[in-house]
Parts: C-alpha cells; structure tokens; sequence
C-alpha cells in the first residue's frame, strides 16, 4: 500500500497547479452559475410548493451528484493509463514491482478525494441561492449522494480508461450519453446496472422528493421498491468491482510505448 | 541471467522478434543493432512489457511478466523519454523510488545519490522541462540505478549526449560492471558499446545475427565482399583499372564516385596509391563501407539467408 501512497501524493502534488486550480474552481462554480441563473429567470412563489421544490431538488441533483461529479471523475480517471501512454512514461511505472497496479489505485484515490470537495462547496452555495425551504437538510443529503456518486463513477470511468486507452474518451462520453442519461431512465431492468438509477432513488428518498399523483405511478415503475440499503450497498460496491476488473485488465494487457512504431 | 527460448513477437502481421533464442549469464552485453531491428521489443520482452507471441522469455530463472520480486532486482531506462515535465528531477526519480517499495525518507535519499552520481547535482530541484536531452537521459539513468538494482538495462542510453556527458556516464557504467553487476546495453552505435563491453549480440530483422566479441565477428567478415566508395576526377578510368587487376568483384559508378565490392580489400588498399600515381587519377574522397555498421548488418543477414 506504500506505492499507493506514493502515487497519491505525487497526483495531488501534480494537481496543484494553476490550470488544475481553475478547473477545481469551475467545478464549484457551475452549479452555482446554473443555479443562479434559473433563480433570476423562474418567479418563485413563497412558500414554495412542493412541485417547485421538487423542481430545485431536480436541477440541485442533476447538477451536483450527476452532472460536475460524473465530469470531474471523467476527466481524470478516464485518460488513467492513456495519458502515460501518451507521455510515453507508463514503461517507467510498469517495471516497479506492482507497479501498475499502484498507478491506478493511486490515481482513484486522487481522483475521488479531488473532485468530491469543489462538489460540496458548489452545492453548499447554491442551495441556499435556489430558496428551497429546507437547504440544510437537502444539502445533508446530496453529501451522502455525492460521497456515493464520485466513487463509483470514477470506478466506472478507471475501467473504460483501462478497458480500451487509446479510444477512451470516446467511450466514456458514450457511455455516460446513452447509459447514464438515457438507459437509467428507462424503467427496465437494465437500468438497475447504472449509477443514475441508484442516485436518483436515493434522492427521492433521502429529500423527501414528493411527485403529483399522476407521475406517482411512472416514477414507481423508474425507481422500484428496492430498500434503500440495496441502492447503498449497489454504490459501495462499485468501486471494489470494477477497480479490481481493471487492474485485471492492466496487468493482463500489453502497454508497451515501442509497440509498431519502433519495433 | 537471461534466456530467451524462440521467442517470436508478432505486432498483427509486423514481426518484431523472430524466433530469437539467446542464454546470456551474468555479465555487461552490448545489444547492437540499427534502428527498427527489433532492440526495443528485445528489452520490452526482456522487461516484461510485452509478452511473447511464441516462446519464453526468462530473467534470473523468471518470468518477467508482472513479476514483482524480479522487478525489485531490475533497472531499465527506455529508449523513450517520457518524463514529467512539471516535476523535478530529484521528484521524479524519489517518486519512482517509492513505487519500488521504498519509504519517502529512504527514496529521497536515493534519487539525490543517484542523480548526484550522473551529473545532476546542480540541477536536480529545476523542473524537467528546463533539462536538454543529455540532462533527460542523466535523469532517467538515475532512476535505473537508484534502488541498486542487479540487472540493468538500458536503450540508447547516450542518446542526446555531448562527448563530456558519453565520457562521464561511460566511466559510471563502468563502475557498475566492476561493483559485479549485470548489464545489457542496447544501442546502434558500434563504438558506444565498444566503449562499455566487448561482448556483444548483433540483431537485425528482428533475428540475432552474431554473438560474441568483436574480433569473433571481424574474423566472421573475412572472406565477405566489402564496398569501398572512391569520389575521384576519373571514376571510369579508375573502374578500368580495379577491374583489370582482377581486385573488384563489382564496380558501380554513380556521377563521380566508383563504389568497388571486393573480397580483397587489403590488396585493393595496398595497391591503389601506386595505381593512381601511375595512371594520374586524383582521387579527393575515399569512404570505406566496411565502416558502416549497415553494410556490416546487410553482410550478415545474407549469410543468414544463405545468400552468401
């Protein structure tokens, strides 16, 4: 595990550059931009009704938990392996003993503890802005749907970055294009595979999100009636899966920078 | 210490190692051969990068591949230079040496031993991206060699160097062989290795060619054709004559330059400066293929297909 450590440090020490900085600072900043530009344009009627409050909780989780999380782990985890290969550098780490291995656990960790904090101040400020009647309890909640999101979409991003490296930007804005945002709303089955379908059951649960009767049914049939501990358990067991399929993956696979080019 | 059993490296259709058996023990070897011969898939099988398509590759009696324990005991500088660029060296090279299982103290020290013995004392704390190549190529042999390893392997390693910076790591290469250890060495300069070892393996085509030292392959070459390039002010008078005295086995005149191949290039050089001087020929430029690491490579590939 001392590698691990050695990885982790070196990542968040890298990331500690002015660039890196102001990515940091947009993460927090766009759900605070978007947020406060639908509160300028929509009237709110006080107090607020629940459709309305179901609307802000809507546009609150769609940005924070989905939106910035699924962004910020994509962008770091998914050119894991690529941007070494790129760099020509993964030879320097692969022949260190278990040296792969450390470079992507390390990485995750990183990653995680990276992109979870601009998430929390971002939502902290713009809870508050959108005038929801119970912000304390609703910002409580999208910590533990963000502590429960960034893991996991960053194991499924670590893998897409290990499964194919040279193409992996391309498939992991697909996959979150068709799976995520299309798939998890479809109410079948394959849905319970998606990160989205747990977050967004959680959230109807944990912000008390109250629909109209006439969606009641629809929304039944979306999320099921799974316990709440079940979608829990499904996200805490993302990480530990497909983090171990990947490294799998890497120390099954070939990554040699001399491959073709300079046989 | 290394053994390599018909190891064929296929790339889809693109063979990069063909059928290359090798057992080398404990020693430094120099791996020469020219560009695109098949030295770096060489190392990556040998370092456990790649895995071979057919055959087995085996260090100190182990597989490379993932192999951590062989890992700890190895050193390699690729002939790629992929370094970070944001970073210090003195980072890099403690970075890498945590990965190898030591503690951040331990590591430390290391890398600034390490550096410190190649030259890079003074600019160890500078970011990367202020080094010249010689400064790139000191960084990553300081990385190979921090954790002491006992194997070390290294790819065009005096790439990019002055002839101060050759010297200087020549004689910290040497000091490595003498402390005991192992060493391949791959390269396509003739003389940097020379420099090093007088053992060698000549790779070509992705075969092994020839092992030995350099006098086993000179005494190889004898009897070979051997083309020597004369730029002169009469290039057909002077075809006349090397073909007349039966010394040429061919001879091509492209614009002013007679290229002779002859199996009997010492006669050929014994006897032309009388031929000149007797038939008036002025020749300004005399370039010996036997020179050309090349010529030498072609030579021993046609020997290998029988060609000669």
């Amino acid at each position: 595990m001392g590698n691990v450590g050695a990885v982790f440090v070196f990542e968040w020490k890298r990331s500690l550059t002015v660039p890196r900085m102001a990515w940091w600072l947009v993460l927090a900043g766009f759900p605070v931009f978007i947020i406060g530009l639908i509160r300028m344009t929509i009237r709110v009627h006080t107090p607020m009704n629940e459709l309305q409050r179901g609307l802000w909780l809507g546009f609150l989780f769609a940005l924070g938990p989905m939106l910035v999380t699924m962004l910020g782990t994509m962008l770091w985890l998914t050119p894991a392996v690529s941007a070494e290969l790129e760099r020509r550098s993964w030879v320097y780490l692969s022949v260190r003993p278990n040296g792969g291995t450390a470079v992507l656990l390390g990485k995750y960790l990183a990653a995680v503890t990276w992109v979870i904090p601009p998430v929390l101040v971002g939502l902290a400020i713009a809870v508050p802005i959108s005038g929801i009647r119970d912000g304390w309890e609703v910002w409580c909640a999208m910590v533990g749907l963000v502590c429960l999101s960034t893991p996991a979409y960053a194991a499924v991003y670590l893998l897409l970055g290990t499964v194919m490296p040279r193409r992996a930007m391309v498939l992991a804005v697909g996959y979150s294009l068709l799976f995520e945002l299309v798939i998890s709303y479809v109410p079948a089955v394959i849905n319970k595979l998606t990160v989205q379908h747990h977050l967004l059951a959680l959230m109807m649960r944990w912000c008390q999100f109250e629909l109209p009767p006439a969606f009641q049914s629809g929304a039944a049939a979306l999320i099921g009636n799974s316990p709440t501990s079940e979608h829990v358990l499904a996200l805490m067991l993302y990480p530990p899966i497909l983090v171990a399929i990947s490294v799998f993956i890497l120390r099954a696979n070939e990554f040699s920078s001399s491959a073709e080019s300079d046989v | 210490m290394i053994e390599l059993k018909n190891v064929t490296k296929l790339y889809g259709k693109v063979i990069g190692v063909n059928d290359f058996t090798l057992s080398l023990g404990a020693g430094a070897f120099g791996l020469l051969g020219p560009n695109g011969s098949g030295k770096s898939t060489l190392l990556n099988l040998i370092t456990g990068q790649l895995r071979p398509t057919l055959g087995t590759v085996h260090v100190m009696g182990q597989s490379p591949r993932n192999n951590a324990a062989l890992f700890r005991r190895l050193g390699y500088s690729p002939g790629s230079e992929g370094l970070y660029s944001n970073v210090s060296a003195l980072e890099w090279v403690k970075y890498l040496q945590q990965l190898q299982g030591m503690s951040a103290a331990d590591a430390d020290v290391a890398a600034g031993t390490a550096l410190e013995l190649v030259g890079m004392a003074a600019a160890m704390h500078r970011p990367i991206s202020s080094y010249s190549r010689g400064m790139r190529q000191r960084t990553k042999l300081a990385q190979a060699i921090a954790h002491n390893p006992d194997i070390l392997i290294l790819d065009e390693p005096f790439s990019g160097l002055d002839p101060v910076g050759r010297h200087e790591l020549t004689n910290v290469l040497l000091d490595w062989i003498d402390l005991g250890k192992s060493m391949l060495f791959a390269s396509h300069v003739l003389h940097e290795i020379e420099s090093i070892t007088q053992s060698f393996l000549l790779i070509c085509g992705g075969r092994l060619l020839a092992s030995g030292t350099a006098e086993d392959v000179h005494a190889m070459m004898v009897g070979l054709p051997n083309e020597v390039a004369l730029k002169c002010n009469r290039p057909h008078a002077l075809a006349s004559i090397v073909l007349g005295e039966e010394v040429a086995d061919s001879v091509r005149i492209t614009g002013d330059t007679v290229t002779v191949a002859t199996k009997h290039p010492a006669r050929l050089y014994e006897n032309l400066p009388q031929w000149l001087g007797r038939s008036g020929i002025e020749v300004t430029e005399m370039h010996s293929a036997d020179e050309s690491l090349q010529a030498l490579f072609n030579s021993l590939m046609k020997m290998h297909r029988g060609e000669l």
